[in-house]
């Protein structure tokens, strides 16, 4: 497996080590979310899979802030949590890094819809993937009815997601660092 | 801290992703093998996390009791008028019922019936739901320190919600009636035709082998049939909603996606229940709990 980690140097040095943090932060809040409570109709099941929204996002513009370990012990809180199988949430969000490093280049510095399209291939990918990863598991064909639904809903959440994720990203890692450059 | 050079920590770097994907592909591999290999894990940070989920699920319960206040205000002069008729209808069932209850009483004095054993309730709040597409489960916050013991039965007052699968000392996880790996012995009530009430990820599990199947129609109350030992008889759980070549589909009482308060019961059929035996042992891969064995062979034979 030849995966390259695209590593600090090409990108600014983030001083403040709160904000370092946030990334880290900001997954794990998302993870969290996904399994609280909500009184929906059938909202266990269609959860967006907000977790992997905040996964490519920072993949996608600050890998090094959201290391593979970080990922390894959110995926894994996330399955002891929910009573999954242990080290599919770990798996999903650490194949999830894996493919936007491999196709970062595509996405960086492009307009939103692009980015979109690539969450849409990346994240619905791995969605699908996931569904076929459980039906061997169990050995049985799952209906991939609640799958599509959630992937659909999970894609039309991330603009919003990303919209979040962005605003965070600037006031709080790259807006600090350019106002002191100024 | 270690000073590592270069070329070393860049190493480190490369190789950790690799490493962290091979490392959960053996984790999912080693506990799909070995269910109980993660229990220990799963309790101990169920209940470590059980406080902090259950104050964060405290502001949504929140919101939704001031929507549901907004809502009941708007529709309040319909539902008085709808509440005085029921009671009406209500008041003649309530003389109906105490007169049976005297009859009752009466005749298992005259029968010597043996009394059903004491059941003590235990009340928690859902504090966290599964949040994905491949488990049923949710985690209340009770545990061992409340009395909550595996393979006890959770319910509410519409009807069976599922049971206890791994309880720590401050939370507890509910297999759900439609998860993937729940099995439960049912009868059709009236008929007491038994069947399995098997889950599949759906929000209507599905009814196998039933006795007669053709005697099936929608709209059979399904309840517990009481064999295996591990649900008490007569639980209600649900509806038939669905028969035909495909198969027929209970549609539960309890509405599962919208969980708020269960109960957990003590029917003083646990002591039933095996603690986690070592998978060797276990046959079949459906088993997600020891407790498996115990609800699934009483598939009556077709």
């Amino acid at each position: 497996m030849a995966l390259r980690e695209f590593t600090a140097p090409e990108l600014p040095r983030v001083n403040s080590n709160a904000a370092r943090l946030v990334p880290i932060l900001t997954t794990t809040i998302a993870a969290l979310v996904a399994i609280l409570p909500l009184q929906i109709p059938g909202y266990a099941a269609l959860t967006p899979a907000l977790a992997l929204m905040a996964v490519y996002h920072w993949t996608l513009y600050r890998p090094d802030l959201l290391p593979s370990y970080a990922l390894f012990g959110i995926g894994l809180g996330e399955d002891l949590l929910t009573g999954s199988l242990v080290g599919v949430g770990a798996l999903t969000l650490l194949v999830t890094r894996a493919v936007v490093l491999r196709s970062r280049r595509h996405f960086v510095g492009r307009s939103f819809p692009a980015v979109w399209a690539g969450f849409t291939l990346v994240g619905g990918g791995m969605m699908l993937g996931l569904w076929a990863l459980h039906c061997l598991l169990e050995s049985s064909l799952i209906n991939p009815r609640n799958t599509i639904f959630r992937m659909v809903l999970t894609i039309a959440v991330f603009p919003a997601a990303s919209f979040l994720l962005g605003s965070t990203q600037r006031v709080l890692i790259d807006g600090p660092r350019l106002m002191r450059r100024r | 801290m270690i000073r590592l050079s270069p070329q070393l920590r860049a190493g480190i770097q490369r190789s950790t992703l690799p490493a962290l994907i091979l490392l959960s592909g053996a984790m999912l591999v080693a506990g799909k093998t070995d269910q109980t290999m993660f229990e220990t894990l799963r309790t101990g940070l169920s209940d470590v996390a059980a406080p902090a989920l259950d104050v964060a699920s405290r502001p949504l319960r929140a919101a939704e009791a001031a929507i549901d206040r907004v809502r009941g205000f708007i529709g309040v002069y319909q539902v008085n008028r709808r509440l005085e008729e029921e009671n009406q209808r209500l008041l003649q069932w309530q003389q109906v019922a105490l007169k049976l209850t005297t009859e009752n009483r009466q005749l298992q004095g005259l029968l010597k019936v043996v009394p059903d054993r004491a059941v003590s309730y235990v009340t928690a709040r859902v504090i966290a739901n599964s949040g994905g597409a491949y488990v049923r489960t949710v985690m209340i916050n009770a545990g061992s320190q409340a009395g909550l013991a595996r393979g006890q039965a959770v319910i509410t007052g519409d009807g069976l919600v599922g049971r206890l699968t791994e309880v720590g000392s401050r939370a507890a996880r509910v297999l759900l009636i439609t998860d993937l790996n729940s099995r439960i012995p049912v009868k059709i009530e009236g008929s007491n035709t038994g069947a399995v009430l098997a889950g599949d990820n759906s929000e209507r599990p599905r009814l196998l082998y039933v006795g007669s199947p053709e005697a099936l129609k929608i709209g059979d109350r399904v309840v517990t049939s009481g064999e295996g030992g591990v649900f008490p008889p007569d639980l209600p759980v649900g509806m038939v909603s669905a028969v035909g070549p495909a198969g027929p589909r209970v549609e539960p009482y309890v509405e599962l996606s919208q969980l708020g308060y269960v109960l957990a019961v003590d029917y003083g059929l646990s002591g039933a229940l095996p603690q986690p035996v070592p998978p060797a042992v276990r046959p079949g891969r459906k088993s997600k709990a020891a407790s498996e064995e115990l609800q699934t062979p009483a598939q009556p034979a077709r």
